[in-house]
């Protein structure tokens, strides 16, 4: 005679299957990023209580599916090295995952591999999940290195794209044109030659560092500063699927997470207490409570920078059934 | 004459020099690489001995100091023209010995070569050079085969063996500046290298037939034409002229003169169109051999001088020295061809 | 090291005269004195746009005549210039023709569109001193009868020497030849072919045929001059825009004599 809680081990990180008796066992690794060794675990783990397989998640995480209901204090003693290793929040030593809602922070390759990349997106969603994890609220938080978006940011709660601020030395400018070209071909055009030298349209560059990659004399560098866009309230999902808005641009690191922990509160406070499940993408309070009262929560006690550029009206469309 | 510094003797020497000279060395530039939380390592004036990359070849080379990227020549109105104002003071390059070599064939360009350019010339005649001891070869170099690994036409050469800086000064300059703050006399010389891992074969056969060659097409499609090997190369001194204007009408301004590649479009545009070498394999065709065929056909020795900055810095990681190595088939196929 | 003189600040140069020869090419008549060939070329500056180099195409007691074709940014603002005002020159620059090598001979100057400017100066010099010259013929081409230039100067070229003067294409009943300058080489008659000198300037594939043509017809390549046109940014040899092989054409051209010429492949 089995008796579950169901609610409590999906809370745990456990997921009803639709194979009665079995369930899967969800990892998360921030940022998607992880030594190798940890595979090697899941791996065992696997081979000892699950079917011998793994999936792969949509959110940079992994599924042991086939995985009996008894044997999940026994997962939980084997996640316990993996989820120490990627330093992830936890109330019960040894008791695996303290919550499942807020999911897996994903992030694309970042600046550790890829050129493009504006930054160390894995190191940042590192961050994040240390400051907003473990919670059963439903968010859900991408990074992508740059305005290529390979992570597909825009179909998140929380959308982070990187930025660079270009700086232009134009004594070391040839005019060979390269970034001007590059920009208006691979990004927003923000680019022109004028007596030689490059003037840039500031309120058209998206940061994307473009000209920075193409420039062959160093005229263009990166900013020290790191910047970011913040694009909000992405989903997918069957009501009104929806691409993310731009929010801020040019935001820097500590407002972006001090304006996702004030959304926490700011759900706690409007979250249908009828929700399913207390769940309910933050879109639709958004929707409920008018954006204004949103930015409100959101804003309170953040310092963007001095440069940042704050969307003033925020309007999202997508699919309405 | 030979000494040993430690730290602070040796900044005591480089605060003295910094009163009348523009000290210039390879520095690190944090994050001013071209990808994101990269360094570059490319000159710029330094106030201490620390600041010296002394474990890198620096991705840019000195050249920069005796050619501005972007040099202003004068300054003009409708009717009048003024020239630019020299640097006030005088300059101390620290450079390895591959690029000291390649201050030969600047000068070449720019104080022979038909006119003496007086820009260069002003600038020239007030640098000192301390040469940076090259203990082992770095990856891409292949100054032993340029024979350009040895040098002696330095002010003063510095070594640092981790604690000391040995110096080697032949300046009468510097005498005191050292005599005053020396830890030790002892002999010293530079250190260099005597063999590298890149070699080159230059063949001693090439003739313009070689321009039939196959071996230049590949690059048509590697090569984007970015100019960035023309870039860091220290040898190569090609410009183009600009006239800047202050004012809409254009009646008061400047002309500058910026660096030029022979790699990028437009190098060749002539008014009314037309343009010479548009394939990129042309481009790579005529750059190499300039640095080693041409150049020494019309001055006696070879331009490059196996820095391999080129090399390290192309972002299709086309490896000019490669190409040097193909030139010897490229001669054989081209004579089947003919005979 | 004592400092020299400064060659890239350029002088002032009154124009004299604007001689309009089409809608776009213009010969402008500037002061100066001093040593200049026919062949050899200016800088000429216009502060608002930069430089372009311009060959000579005439020389005068007290004055040279640039003819500039209104191609590019530069020579446009150019055009907007009156008698009486005044452009920065630099120059000349350039080895130039030497008429020496063409005296006593049976010459042949063949020339496309602007390239009868730099060569003006010898049909002029031959024009003028015409027994200097065994004979001398004249091939001129133009695209269309609208493009040729120096109409009157070919009024008294006409008088003293052979001309012939030809388009590419014309309506009919032109009273100009019609057709391409190398037509015209093998009708040329020589008294001794191997002693007769040639000077061809034009546009690279008709200079291609033309030594071609004078080849077949049996001109030794030692008897052939050619000025090749490149981008020349300095003029003095520092910016190697004009460099082929190990030939800088400001400094060791524009003319050459075709047994090096014919190896300037870019």
């Amino acid at each position: 005679m089995m008796d579950l809680n169901t609610k409590q081990l999906k809370r745990n990180a456990f997921r009803v299957t639709k194979v009665r008796g079995y369930t899967a066992s969800r990892i998360r690794v921030p940022g998607g990023h992880m030594q190798s060794k940890y595979l090697v675990m899941l791996h065992e783990i696997a081979e000892k209580y699950g079917n011998g397989t793994i999936h792969i998640t949509n959110r940079q995480g992994f599924e042991i599916p086939g995985i009996k209901f008894e044997s999940m204090p026994e997962v939980n003693k084997l996640l316990q090295p993996i989820i120490e290793g990627l330093d992830i929040n936890q109330s019960d030593k040894g008791q695996g995952y303290s919550a499942a809602g807020t999911r897996n922070i994903t992030a694309c390759i970042g600046n550790q591999v890829c050129p493009y990349g504006c930054y160390d997106t894995t190191n940042f969603a590192r961050k994040i999940e240390k400051a907003v994890f473990p919670h059963n609220l439903h968010f859900k938080i991408a990074l992508t290195g740059c305005h290529n978006d390979c992570a597909k940011v825009r179909m998140h709660d929380f959308g982070i794209i990187g930025m660079t601020m270009p700086q232009y030395d134009k004594d070391k400018c040839v005019n060979c044109g390269a970034c001007v070209k590059k920009c208006e071909k691979k990004s927003v055009n923000a680019l022109q030659t004028v007596n030689y030298k490059v003037e840039r349209n500031e309120g058209k560059c998206i940061g994307c560092g473009e000209c920075v990659l193409n420039c062959p004399t160093g005229a263009w560098t990166r900013s020290k500063e790191k910047y970011y866009r913040l694009t909000l309230l992405g989903r997918s999902g069957k009501k009104n699927p929806r691409l993310a808005e731009n929010y801020v641009k040019w935001i820097d690191e500590e407002s972006i997470i001090k304006i996702i922990k004030n959304t926490y509160d700011y759900v706690e406070k409007y979250i249908d207490p009828n929700a399913f499940e207390g769940k309910e993408h933050i879109g639709y309070i958004v929707d409920r409570t008018g954006f204004k009262e949103y930015e409100k929560w959101a804003l309170k006690d953040v310092k963007l920078p001095e440069i940042a550029e704050v969307s003033t009206t925020m309007y999202w469309n997508g699919i309405k059934y | 004459m030979g000494y040993s510094l430690n730290i602070d003797n040796m900044n005591t020497v480089i605060k003295k020099w910094s009163e009348s000279y523009l000290i210039y060395a390879p520095k690190c530039f944090e994050g001013g690489g071209t990808f994101s939380d990269t360094d570059v390592v490319r000159y710029g004036q330094i106030e201490n001995v620390e600041e010296i990359v002394f474990n890198k070849k620096s991705d840019f080379s000195f050249k920069e100091v005796l050619l501005p990227i972007s040099e202003t020549l004068f300054y003009f109105t409708e009717d009048s023209v003024k020239e630019a104002d020299e640097r006030k003071k005088k300059a101390i390059i620290f450079l390895r010995s591959c690029d000291l070599h390649s201050v030969r064939r600047l000068d070449e360009i720019y104080l022979n070569n038909g006119f003496e350019d007086y820009y260069y010339k002003r600038l020239r005649e007030n640098v000192k050079f301390i040469l940076l001891g090259c203990k082992s070869s770095f990856e891409n170099c292949f100054c032993v085969d340029m024979q350009t690994n040895k040098v002696d036409s330095y002010h003063a050469s510095i070594d640092y063996d981790g604690e000391s800086f040995l110096i080697d000064n032949k300046c009468s300059d510097f005498e005191n500046d050292f005599e005053n703050s020396f830890n030790k006399k002892q002999d010293v010389i530079p250190s260099y290298v005597t063999e590298n891992h890149v070699k080159v074969n230059i063949p001693d056969n090439i003739t313009l037939d070689i321009i039939k060659s196959k071996m230049w097409d590949e690059y048509d499609s590697r090569c984007i034409s970015c100019g960035r090997c023309n870039f860091v190369c220290p040898t190569c001194t090609c410009f183009t002229m600009q006239d800047i204007f202050y004012t809409d009408n254009g009646k008061a301004g400047e002309r500058r003169r910026v660096w030029a590649s022979c790699m990028v479009d437009g190098y060749t545009d002539v008014a009314g169109g037309g343009s010479y070498r548009k394939n990129n394999g042309q481009r790579m065709r005529f750059k190499v051999l300039h640095k080693v065929y041409d150049y020494k056909k019309r001055n006696g020795y070879h331009m490059c001088v196996g820095c391999g900055r080129c090399d390290d810095i192309c972002p299709q990681y086309i490896s000019y020295s490669n190409c040097i190595n193909k030139l010897e088939n490229a001669m054989k196929e081209v004579n089947e061809i003919e005979s | 090291m004592k400092l020299n003189h400064n060659e890239y600040i350029p002088f002032l140069s009154e124009i004299k005269e604007v001689i309009k020869h089409t809608d776009i090419e213009y010969t402008f008549r500037m002061s100066y004195i001093g040593n200049v060939k026919p062949g050899q070329f200016f800088e000429v500056s216009i502060p608002k746009y930069g430089e372009a180099p311009i060959s000579v195409s005439g020389i005068g007691n007290d004055t040279v005549d640039l003819t500039i074709r209104r191609v590019g940014k530069v020579t446009e603002e150019v055009f907007e210039k009156y008698a009486g005002d005044k452009l920065f020159l630099r120059g000349p620059y350039g080895n130039g023709f030497d008429v020496e090598n063409y005296k006593g001979k049976e010459l042949v100057i063949i020339a496309g569109g602007t390239g009868l400017s730099p060569v003006k100066g010898i049909v002029d010099y031959f024009s003028q001193n015409a027994s200097e010259a065994k004979s001398t013929t004249l091939i001129a081409g133009f695209k269309s009868p609208n493009d040729i230039l120096f109409t009157e100067d070919f009024k008294s070229w006409e008088k003293n020497m052979n001309v012939i003067l030809t388009v590419d294409s014309a309506e009919e009943n032109s009273k100009y030849n019609v057709g391409l300058v190398t037509q015209y080489i093998p009708e040329l008659k020589f008294e001794n072919i191997s002693e007769a000198v040639a000077v061809v300037v034009g546009p690279p594939a008709m200079m291609r045929f033309s030594t071609k043509g004078l080849l077949d017809v049996g001109f030794e390549e030692k008897n052939i001059w050619i000025s090749q046109e490149r981008k020349m940014c300095c003029g003095i040899g520092k910016c190697g825009h004009c460099k082929v092989d190990d030939t800088y054409i400001c400094l060791d051209g524009p003319v050459f004599n075709y047994t090096k010429g014919k190896d300037l492949i870019d």
